[in-house]
Parts: structure tokens; sequence; C-alpha cells
């Protein structure tokens, strides 16, 4: 399972902050060219990034880049110049399966010219039509996770973000989309950049409502928001356990599988798998 | 006149003008350590345009001015957006 706790905001016309994106141990970088790129920049950064997938060495964090949204005059060029050197397009403002299906035709077309395996798709919810049709959106077979976007989506409610009531209920749909599809979910950024007991207390909310991960806008959060996602002792040992089980119970061909007298199941046993992976236990 | 790039640390910004002959001006706080180099990054890329090419260097990287001088050539050819 690929761990995605962390994605590191870097915005894409920023070299000197591009150059470090890889060294701060997150699981994936997204280069931004959208909001954290002014109109005057969105050429220069488009190239600028890249050159830097080509050049950075950005270390074991998966390539990401969020490109400008299907509504603006941007994206196709964006896909056309960086496609081929990222693993995965974060795509702000999906709508719906249609905006999916939009970006995967001149997603497929560049593949094909470049002779490209195909690229992986993060749709960001940032509507309350996209949260309508998130379970559609998760279907889709390019989505690997789904993320939403705080801000946005408390704009198009018409409530103020930190009033907002209504945003665990918003949290809980784009989990049971993604999850419905056997898809990651991952929970939107944390942005006080000061406060880490704050920080972490929003991590393990995330991890508790489901999420596999949240969004981070510096690196100084990251090591937090991992530790955060670790499972403790009594659930990494927990989970030792039941994968002990399921494995002795292979080996002497039994279908059902039991520890201390009780029934394992096989949801269980793929809970447990998750656990020893955000432990980082083989 | 277009340019491409900033005048922020660790990026460099190039400018290309009309003019009747080729010229290129680098300004850079490493020349010493780095003139040479970015001359020469310079003069492969920008080869065959006859223009002013002005490159004011803040500590960029060799990836960092390919980067800036393919932009601001492509934009001088004519590309928008």
């Amino acid at each position: 399972m690929k761990l995605r706790r962390t994605r590191l905001y870097i915005p894409g016309n920023n070299p000197h902050l591009v150059e470090n994106a890889g060294l701060y141990n997150a699981d994936a970088v997204i280069l931004d060219l959208e909001d954290s790129v002014p109109i005057t920049q969105k050429f220069d950064a488009r190239i600028l990034v890249k050159y830097s997938l080509q050049n950075v060495d950005f270390g074991r964090s998966e390539k990401w880049v969020r490109i400008n949204g299907v509504d603006t005059p941007y994206w196709k060029k964006d896909l056309e110049e960086i496609l081929p050197y990222c693993d995965v397009i974060n795509l702000p403002k999906t709508e719906s399966y249609d905006t999916l299906k939009l970006v995967d035709e001149e997603m497929s077309r560049i593949e094909k010219e470049h002779d490209l395996q195909p690229r992986k798709i993060v749709p960001i919810i940032e509507t309350v039509a996209g949260l309508i049709n998130a379970r559609e959106i998760a279907s889709h077979p390019r989505v690997i996770a789904l993320a939403w976007g705080g801000e946005d989506l408390t704009a198009d409610l018409g409530i103020p973000r930190k009033k907002a009531l209504i945003l665990d209920n918003v949290r809980a749909e784009i989990v049971f989309a993604a999850k419905a599809y056997k898809k990651q979910a991952l929970d939107t950024v944390f942005s006080n950049v000061r406060d880490m007991d704050a920080l972490f207390e929003y991590a393990q909310h995330a991890r508790y409502m489901g999420f596999d991960g949240i969004g981070v806008i510096h690196p100084n959060q990251i090591e937090v928001v991992h530790r955060a996602f670790k499972p403790t002792d009594e659930e990494i040992e927990d989970a030792k356990r039941i994968i002990e089980a399921a494995r002795e119970a292979e080996r002497e061909g039994k279908a059902v599988i039991s520890l201390n007298g009780r029934m394992i199941d096989p949801p269980v046993v793929e809970r447990a798998r998750k656990i020893l992976a955000f432990a980082e236990v083989e | 006149m277009i340019s491409a790039g900033t005048t922020e640390k660790g990026d460099v910004l190039v400018k290309i003008e009309n003019s009747e002959k080729r010229e290129i001006i680098v300004n850079s706080k490493l020349e010493r350590l780095y003139g040479k180099a970015i001359r020469a990054t310079v003069e492969e890329m920008t080869e065959g345009i006859d223009a002013k090419i002005t490159v004011e260097d803040f500590g960029a990287l060799d990836w960092v001015l390919r980067a800036r001088l393919e932009a601001a050539i492509r934009k001088y050819g004519g590309e928008k957006e």
C-alpha cells in the first residue's frame, strides 16, 4: 500500500522552494500551478515545473502536479508540458464524472503520443456539486484518492470556514465515496503552521474519520502528521497477531481464521495490513 | 521586450528585446564562480536568436536558468498564457 499521509504543497513558480521539496520526507510533493501562481506567471511556472520534474531529486516523495481547473485556459497546456514527467495529476474543482472524462481524454492523447504508462488523478472536491457527485468521481479508474478543499467548499456553501458546523459531514461523505471504491481519502490542509499540538489533534481526527492523510503547507508539519497517523503500540501488536493468524490459517489450508478463539473476517485482516503499513512495519 | 523568471533568491530574470545585433548581457553576484557556465548555457539555448538578451542571476541553478530561458524564448516567439 502506498502511504499518502502527507502531501506537501509547493508554489510552482518558486525555484528555491521547488529545489528543496524532496528533502522533507513527505509522502507526496505537489508542485502547484493553480492558486499559488499569479495569472501573469502561469506560463513561466509551467516550464519551471517541467524542468524541475526532470532535474530535482524529490527523494521518496511521489511527484504530483496540481494543474489549473478545466474552467481555465491553462489546464491543457499544463498537461502537455508536465504529464510525461509526473506521477499524479491533482485536479482542482472536480465537479463531475464528465470533468474527469474530459481530462482523461487529454491525458490519454498525450500518453499515447509519448508512449507513457497511464498517470493517476487525485481530484479535489471543492464545490457542493462536486460533493454531490463524489461517489461517481471516485469510481473513475484513474482516480487513486479523493481530496477536498475546505476554503472553496465553505465559500460555495456560503458559510465562514471557522464557524462551519457541516465540515465533518463533508469529511464523512468524502471518506464514504472514496472507500466505496477502495480509493484513499485525503483530508484538507491545516493552515496554522505554528501550532503543532493543534495540528497533531487535527491529523488524528482525520485519521479516525477514515482519512489516509492530510495536506501540508510547511515542511515542519510533516513529522507531526506522520506521528499522528502512526498506529499505537497496542494497535500494531494486535495487527501483527491477526496477520500471523491469517498466515497460519493459509499454511494449514484453513478457510476460517481464528485468534484466541474469535473468528477473524477478511476486512479485519485488511485493516491489520493497513495498520502495519501506516506503522511502516513489514 | 518580454521577460521570464523573477528576482527572488535562487531565480533568474531573463529579458529578450529586439535589437539589430545579437547581444548577451549577464549580471550575477556569483560572476566569478559561475559567470562562464551561465554564459555557456545562455549561448547554447539562444543560438540563432538575434536580439538583446539580458540575464539577471540571483543564484539560480542550471536547470532553473534553462527553464527561464525556454520560457523567455517561447514567449519571444509569440507563445502566450
